[in-house]
């Protein structure tokens, strides 16, 4: 195991972690002219030598590509990880939370899958009722954001459905003012749209509980 | 962001009934140099905040570097914002390279990315240009404004739109507010006004509202047409001299508070002299008073005054000079009643209603005007005369066509008479409101002490 002190330490070719993080040098080169964020160290003949960290970084942006995110939103989202000091090799490569996610505008949708997914969610998408049903049944996710207006307005009936199915949390979405009625049919929390992305991912947090990953990372590095 | 969006300038606010929507499209048209970019760079650095930023995308009508740099010499354009709260973008190279995809793509990502509050389009309008066909280019808006309209984003869409536009553009349809920003020629200049076309949801204050441009944007000065109010209010019972007691006796011991007198009467028959009476009558009995004169500037008003043993410094006179040349009604009502308000005035004496006629842009304009401006003087006590010139020397026939003298509670004509082959002047009461008026017509003097009933 390397020391801490040592982890910021130039030490890898870039061919070296090509093979480390099972990318193309050329990527890396693009990625780090492109998003400037990547950047190793030259030695005095000009080669890259990559850090510790760094390819855990680059680790960071691949797994988050491979869960669907694009170069630019995974660079964006480990920057954000950096300026807000969080360990970087903890979140890659781990079990994550599912959020069904029922929602038939399908702009809305993306918006809301983008920003659950950055902050680390794990995301099924529905369209319409029965297609919600079902993933509800096969994928067994932790948690539910409801559009009441799905399928002509079945969302009320969705919401008691899942809450007698599997008790997971319910967040009811609508443009309508129908809190109450949310309520009653069994939602935890309701959500007027359109959806100020904080809020909607802060209210999937308080009703999961802080952390958007199944297990507690590895306290040591591997 | 709140549901409303402040322009940061509260008139422009209360004729929105508050603000434009939030999450919402909103439209500001006008023509070439109506100053839209002004107003929506206004909303924007307003509004802009490090965590719902605002994002102004320029398309292919002016370059980008033009409007940052002009924005520039605004008083609220903040260098320091550029970059944190406000971002600036070409949407220009990518409708070029990609169409209209690529106009929906890049706000998509600037929405992912930034997250912003609010988003400018500046010009909306030569988006049309890069669709191939008229239902391409719906396509395209219904895409965009349902991107828009699934993120909590205020978005304003500004172009150089024709009024007849407003039928065939779909954009019309999609906007949930309308800014029409206009131009309306009177003899050689143009005035500026701004018109809301339509605002989803709210009410709105209709008509055209004056505004101008200056480095503080867009400063507007609401339409005043106030609605009847139908509530009493309290009202003194002592009457005000108008500083002449024969003609108080005319009057029945003077007008009665809060009322609007009209003095009418032909050039140089003394309307400006009755007014001062009033007004230094009641300066020195403790009732402050404003002369609002678009007629003789300060320096000539003090040498008429002084010639009767009066000042314009003694207390309780405030003066609102203003030059008739240039001027906005609502923007000079609203200097009268802020006048008003610092001082405490109960009287005003407005020399002359003539010039506030030559401004309005039409009869019907200058009644509502009118009636709004002795309303709002009527409930709170203060009493206005307005001097009013007609061109009749000798006995008009009429007052005038506009029906302020209608609307005026008082109206007390000075004319001339041919006498024995001089001319004297007269003074009548034509109409008083809630009195028994003497009809006599009275001949006076002009003395060292001002008015002199014979």
């Amino acid at each position: 195991m390397l020391k801490v002190e040592d982890r910021g330490r130039a030490l890898y070719s870039i061919s070296a972690v090509g093979n480390m993080v099972g990318l193309p040098v050329a990527t890396l080169r693009t990625w780090e002219d492109r998003y400037a964020l990547v950047v190793p160290d030259r030695n005095d003949s000009g080669h890259r030598l990559y850090s510790r960290d760094q390819v855990e970084q680059l680790r960071f942006i691949r797994t988050r590509m491979a869960q669907g995110l694009s170069a630019a939103d995974a660079h964006r989202l480990l920057a954000e990880q950096l300026g807000d000091g969080l360990p970087i090799t903890a979140q890659a490569g781990q079990a994550r939370l599912l959020i069904l996610l029922v929602e038939p505008d399908p702009y809305a949708a993306e918006y809301q899958e983008y920003f659950l997914k950055t902050e680390g969610f794990e995301v099924e998408m529905a369209f319409d009722e029965e297609a919600a049903r079902r993933s509800f049944e096969e994928k067994s996710p932790s948690l539910a954001m409801i559009e009441l207006l799905v399928s002509g307005g079945s969302g009320l009936s969705l919401c008691r459905y899942v809450k007698e199915s599997g008790g997971v949390p319910v967040v009811a979405v609508s443009v309508l003012e129908c809190r109450d009625q949310a309520i009653e049919a069994g939602a935890d929390a309701f959500l007027l749209k359109p959806l100020d992305p904080l809020q909607f991912v802060s209210t999937a947090r308080d009703l999961l509980g802080s952390s958007s990953f199944l297990h507690e990372p590895p306290g040591a590095l591997a | 962001m709140n549901q409303r969006l402040s322009s940061g300038h509260e008139p422009l606010d209360s004729v929105l009934g508050g603000g434009l929507p939030a999450n919402a499209i909103n439209l500001i048209m006008g023509r070439p140099g109506s100053g839209k970019t002004i107003l929506a760079q206004q909303y924007v650095f307003r509004n802009a905040t490090a965590e719902r930023p605002a994002i102004y995308f320029a398309t292919v009508s002016e370059p980008l570097e033009k409007i940052i740099r002009f924005g520039q010499s605004l008083d609220f354009f903040d260098r320091t914002a550029i970059g944190t709260s406000v971002f600036y973008e070409d949407l220009g190279a990518k409708v070029s390279q990609h169409g209209l995809t690529g106009v929906t793509e890049q706000i998509t990502t600037a929405i992912k990315e930034r997250r912003p509050g609010l988003i400018v389009i500046d010009s909306f309008k030569a988006l049309h240009a890069f669709a191939d066909s008229h239902a391409e280019f719906r396509g395209f808006l219904h895409e965009l404004s349902g991107r828009l309209g699934a993120f909590p984003v205020a978005s304003l869409w500004v172009g150089e739109y024709e009024d007849a536009e407003i039928g065939s553009m779909p954009e019309f349809a999609v906007a949930d507010a309308i800014l029409d920003l206009t131009t309306a020629r009177s003899g050689q200049r143009d005035l500026r006004f701004l018109e809301v076309r339509k605002l989803r949801g709210s009410g709105f204050r209709s008509g055209l509202h004056a505004y101008r441009l200056t480095a503080d944007g867009m400063h507007l000065f609401p339409r005043l047409a106030d609605a009847p109010i139908d509530e009493e209010y309290p009202q003194s019972d002592v009457r005000a001299s108008s500083g002449i007691p024969a003609l108080d006796d005319m009057l029945e011991d003077g007008y009665w508070p809060g009322a609007s007198t009209l003095l009418a009467g032909p050039s140089g028959s003394g309307k400006t002299l009755l007014g001062l009476h009033f007004i230094f009558n009641g300066a020195r009995q403790g009732e402050p008073g404003v002369i609002a004169t678009l007629q003789e500037n300060e320096t000539q008003l003090e040498r008429v005054a002084g010639g009767f043993g009066w000042s314009l410094n003694e207390p309780n006179i405030e003066v609102m000079y203003r030059s008739p040349v240039d001027i906005h009604i609502d923007e000079w009502a609203y200097e009268l009643l802020q006048a008003v308000k610092r001082t405490g005035a109960r009287r005003i004496l407005i020399d002359s209603v003539t010039d506030i006629r030559a401004a309005a842009s039409d009869a019907t304009r200058f009644r509502e005007f009118c009636y709004s401006l002795m309303q709002r003087f009527a409930r709170q006590g203060v009493s206005i005369v307005m001097t009013f010139e007609i061109p009749d020397l000798f006995g008009a026939e009429r007052l005038s066509d506009d029906a302020v003298s209608p609307l005026s509670d008082n109206v007390v004509m000075l004319s001339y008479l041919k006498d024995d082959g001089s001319i004297k002047r007269t003074i009548s009461v034509i109409k008083t409101r809630a009195s028994q008026h003497d009809p006599a017509i009275r001949q006076f003097l002009i003395g060292r002490d001002g008015i002199a009933l014979a």
